[in-house]
């Protein structure tokens, strides 16, 4: 029986693992059933013994069959990690004898990644995240379309909408406003919203202590209840939780906490911070004529925005004939809520986003020129190590591995410069964006700077991996990989990656110079007044205090005149929109003796202002007289009209005299107030906007005056304006403690915060666009360095014979600028294309701005030569007799 | 003498008892523990089969296809070093236990 044991064992090649398996079992079989006849078992039930001693056949063999692909899975695990440790642990050998190399390349893809992690991570905050509101795709947005434009709604309008329209669960209307809050502390003033009952429901959004308004409470003479929101809740009343029930006065009126709503449900820096019943009046609810409410509502299940538009168009259709003064031409329609949060947040973070993808790319484009350059330094290790056997597999894997290293490596400096760069952007980014507050280096941006680092070890790897790992023999067999002759392979490959990177770059830096140009146009525009040395303050006198307007003026009358005498002060006035705040208010106007058909009446910008308010402002008085003390209620009316409104209304005509009415007026006939003067064109509501035609009306004979009136001081100083700042408080506060001054700032800041906006943009582009360029930059160098060095000896030759320096130098610069130039070629097209996308950010320039065009081409082409000169200057002064030298 | 059971556990260490002589295919494996044993011990021979394949999966032994003594494509066992010090400690372990439970036996 020992015969077996002497057996000789050949290496024989397993199969499948089930193959295997079954062989081993047949064999058992087989040789237990021989050995059985041997023994004397009656031939024809040998097998069948043979099958009973094993037993359960198909049992084992389903378990060894388990056991040998579970062994075969782990084994190929193994042996793959093990792998990749190796070729990781070598790779990283490989860059510490390398640090220069390694060093530049991880901070050129941190670069990158780190750029482009922080603006994904501000689009995911902003943008990707679902709006922390059940449903959120159901709240929608209604307006009133009036030529086009979405529009507030009536009362009137409002009223008919939630009686008849049955698309929604609730429909709410909101007005933002601004409360004065007194008592405990000093006066404040605070931004929240007057809102109808259901506007939480509208949200679905409970409040986290409390609760909302109930229908009832939406009433007159029942709405002394607020709801605070939780930012204000915590910082004016210390996260007390026992506020539900006390009162706090609002512009001087007693009204009981009864909720305070969470956190989440502020999704903007300057969101609502408090809210009230709106408490609208019966008398208000077939007032058509006053467009005032912004809607909001949660569709029903099931309805579509579209279904729900086709209902409220056909409503806006009834109420033409409801009221046809007020609603002939308006129409009406439904937008989702997030269009209009999201609005141009959504494009222009994608732009921004586009913008660093650029800069990534060109990171990538150079890392693997670098890498190209240390492969062709590497080919005899390449060669070697394939003459030993290493399959082309392999050298690639390893040099994968190489690329993956080093781009983990940036990616992990990147979450650093991202976090860093995140800071840097909520910082100076303008208000009013939303969520911004919630963007963070957080598991999507980790997963995404992750991402992102595979992605670049890829896109700068695996081109300079498939050429370095095929070791060019003809190269090879030269020694010392010198050739002649231009336009090998690897040339074109190097030539393509240098186009790729100057088109990028040109599309980078086409976007920031229309930006810088937007920027320098914007601060351009002619604002009609003198900025430097104004100080403004808004003051608030609530209807509750003042229940007179007359005393309201009064009282603004009084704080001019303290604040008048103060050191320092130049002049003062009263105005009720500042200019640049992005607030406006206009009217028709009818022209006495030049009537219009309605609809077509001249639109101008209206302001109230006391006397003074010219000079203080620096608005050149063309013709006629400011207005005076004397101007007042019960004097005959008089108005200061603008330049283009003059012109408009009386064109070659003087204006002096003339007589406009600027509302539309009852059955009296028009009120018609005479032009008493003539002042400078000066913007009057925000920077983009055109120049508007416009007019003055002193403020003690206004007749639009809100209950609630607001003033803007502006106070003309000798020194620093912002040093009166502390002295205007107290003079208001002389007067009447229970008034908030607030908002103060220099007309320099408010200017500044009018153009934040659009700097904000050509900031971020315009430090891009010179990322990229320096990226370029270091390309171009690294590729004409890699030329000259290649071409030493051929230079030489040349010089040898007879070249002059003029002339090597003109052949390794042109070397350079080919690339150059097709790069720029086709970055011209793509910077065309691109640029459109840009157009909503732009202003006074086109985007196809051909002096910006120019002026990028010039710059990058500079850049170009620059970073060619250096590498040809030492090119033309190759020593022939030591390039040549064996 | 009737048959007994196999006791769990103990089959590792008789395979890896057998396999210590040298390399063997699992049919020789079989043979070998019965003739030992003096067919004592009741084997259902497929049995044997996953016990190799667990105990090749955890390193003690190693196979390799061969060729058997009547010229077929067999699976051979060897034992490992790991597999040898995995011997000694079973074996170890069986001894004294056989001792304690012999002595307390003897004693009543």
């Amino acid at each position: 029986m020992a015969s077996w044991r002497r057996s000789f064992r050949l290496h024989l090649r397993g199969g499948t693992v089930e193959q295997d398996v079954d062989d081993e079992i047949a064999f058992h079989i087989e040789t237990r059933t021989r050995d059985l006849i041997e023994e004397g078992f009656p031939p024809h039930l040998a097998r069948e013994e043979a099958l009973r001693l094993f037993g359960e056949v198909d049992g084992v063999r389903r378990t060894c069959r388990e056991i040998g692909v579970r062994r075969e899975r782990g084994r190929r695990w193994t042996e793959s990690f093990s792998e990749l440790r190796q070729d990781a642990a070598f790779a990283l050998r490989q860059l510490r004898n390398a640090p220069a190399f390694a060093l530049i390349a991880v901070f050129t893809l941190a670069l990158g990644i780190g750029a482009t992690t922080a603006i994904f991570s501000l689009l995911d905050a902003v943008v990707l995240r679902p709006l922390p509101f059940p449903e959120p795709e159901r709240i929608v947005n209604l307006w009133s379309v009036f030529r086009g434009e979405d529009r507030s709604s009536s009362a009137g309008n409002f009223h008919e909408y939630r009686k008849s329209a049955r698309s929604f669960d609730s429909l709410a209307a909101v007005l933002s406003s601004s409360f004065n809050l007194t008592g405990d502390g000093a006066p404040e003033r605070i931004d929240g919203a007057r809102v109808t009952a259901g506007y939480f429901e509208t949200f679905g959004v409970r409040p986290a202590l409390g609760r909302a308004f109930s229908a009832a409470e939406d009433a007159p003479g029942r709405e002394r209840v607020v709801v605070l929101s939780h930012g204000l809740w915590r910082e004016r009343f210390g996260g007390e939780p026992r506020i539900l029930g006390r009162a706090i006065r609002l512009n001087g009126l007693p009204h009981t906490v009864i909720g305070v709503m969470p956190a989440s449900f502020t999704l903007r820096s300057d969101d609502a911070r408090l809210w009230v019943p709106m408490a609208l009046e019966p008398e208000q609810l077939t007032d058509y004529g006053n467009s005032f409410l912004r809607l909001i509502g949660r569709l029903r299940p099931g309805v579509s925005p579209e279904a729900a538009n086709a209902e409220v168009q056909g409503i806006a259709t009834r109420l033409k004939e409801v009221d046809p003064r007020s609603n002939a031409e308006k129409g009406a329609r439904i937008e989702p809520y997030l269009d209009r949060l999201l609005g141009g947040y959504r494009r222009r973070l994608l732009i921004l986003l586009g913008a660093v993808g650029c800069v990534l790319l060109i990171a990538c484009v150079n890392v693997a020129n670098l890498l190209l350059a240390r492969g062709s330094a590497r080919s005899r290790e390449i060669a070697i190590r394939s003459a030993l056997g290493a399959g082309r597999g392999r050298i690639v894997r390893q040099l994968l591995t190489e690329s993956l290293v080093l781009s983990l490596a940036g990616a992990a400096a990147g979450i650093g410069l991202a976090y860093l760069g995140l800071r840097c952007l909520v910082a100076i980014s303008p208000p009013g964006v939303p969520r911004l507050g919630q963007a963070g280096i957080d598991g999507p941006a980790l997963a995404c700077a992750l991402g992102l680092g595979l992605a670049a070890s890829l896109l700068s790897g695996v081109v300079p991996a498939l050429r370095t790992a095929r070791p060019d023999l003809q190269t090879m067999l030269k020694e010392g990989g010198r050739s002649f002759g231009a336009g090998s392979p690897r040339d074109r490959v190097r030539h393509g990656l240098l186009v790729a990177e100057v088109a990028l770059t040109l599309v980078l830096l086409v976007g920031a110079g229309l930006l810088i140009r937007s920027a320098l146009e914007l601060q351009r525009v002619a604002i009609g007044f003198d900025p430097e040395g104004l100080l403004t303050a808004q003051l608030s006198l609530p209807e509750a205090d003042y229940p007179e307007q007359e005393r309201a003026v009064a009282t603004v009358e009084k704080v001019l005149d303290e604040v008048r005498g103060g050191a320092g002060v130049e002049s003062a006035a009263a105005v009720s929109i500042l200019p640049l705040s992005g607030w406006n208010r206009s009217s028709s106007v009818e022209v006495e003796g030049h009537p219009r058909p309605p609809g077509q009446e001249v639109q101008a910008d209206t302001r109230e202002v006391t006397a003074g308010y010219f000079r203080t402002m620096g608005i050149p008085l063309l013709r006629g007289r400011d207005f005076t003390p004397r101007d007042r209620r019960g004097a005959p009316p008089v108005a200061v009209v603008n330049q283009m409104l003059a012109r408009l209304a009386w064109p070659g005509e003087d204006a002096i005299g003339k007589r406009l009415a600027y509302f539309i007026s009852d059955e009296n006939g028009p009120a018609w107030i005479e032009v008493a003067g003539v002042v400078g064109d000066a913007r009057l509501g925000r920077l983009e906007t055109e120049m508007r035609p416009g007019f003055y009306i002193p403020l003690a004979q206004s007749d639009l005056l809100p209950d609630d009136v607001e003033m803007a001081l502006v106070v003309r100083t000798e020194g620093d304006p912002a040093a009166l700042a502390g002295e205007i408080r107290r003079a208001v506060l002389g007067i009447d403690s229970r008034l908030p001054v607030f908002d103060v700032a220099t007309m320099d800041e408010i200017r500044a915060s009018a153009v934040a906006t659009t700097r904000f943009n050509m900031l971020l582009l315009t430090s891009l666009g010179v990322i990229g360029l320096l990226l370029a930059g270091v390309g171009i160098y690294g590729v004409i360095a890699w030329f000259v060095s290649q071409r030493t000896q051929e230079i030489g030759l040349r010089m040898a014979l007879g070249a002059t320096e003029r002339r090597v130098l003109a052949m390794v610069a042109w070397q350079a600028l080919r690339p150059v130039i097709v790069g720029m070629a086709v970055g011209i097209a793509g910077a065309a294309a691109s640029a459109r996308l840009l157009s909503s950010l732009l202003f006074g320039v086109s985007a196809a701005d051909p002096a910006t065009f120019a002026g990028v081409l010039t710059v990058l082409a500079l850049a170009a030569l620059l970073a060619s000169w250096v590498p040809a200057r030492r090119a033309s002064r190759v020593d022939p007799s030591r390039a040549l030298a064996p | 003498m009737a048959k007994m059971d196999l006791l769990q556990g103990t089959l590792d260490v008789l395979i890896l008892k057998t396999l210590s002589w040298g390399p063997l295919h699992g049919y020789a494996v079989v043979r070998w523990i019965s003739q030992q044993t003096e067919d004592a011990l009741r084997i259902e021979e497929g049995a044997l089969y996953p016990a190799l394949h667990r105990m090749e999966e955890r390193g003690w032994i190693e196979a390799e296809w061969g060729v058997s003594e009547n010229n077929r494509r067999a699976k051979f066992y060897r034992l490992t070093d790991a597999g040898r010090r995995q011997l000694n400690a079973e074996a170890e372990s069986w001894q004294r236990y056989a001792q304690a439970v012999g002595r307390v036996l003897q004693t009543a």
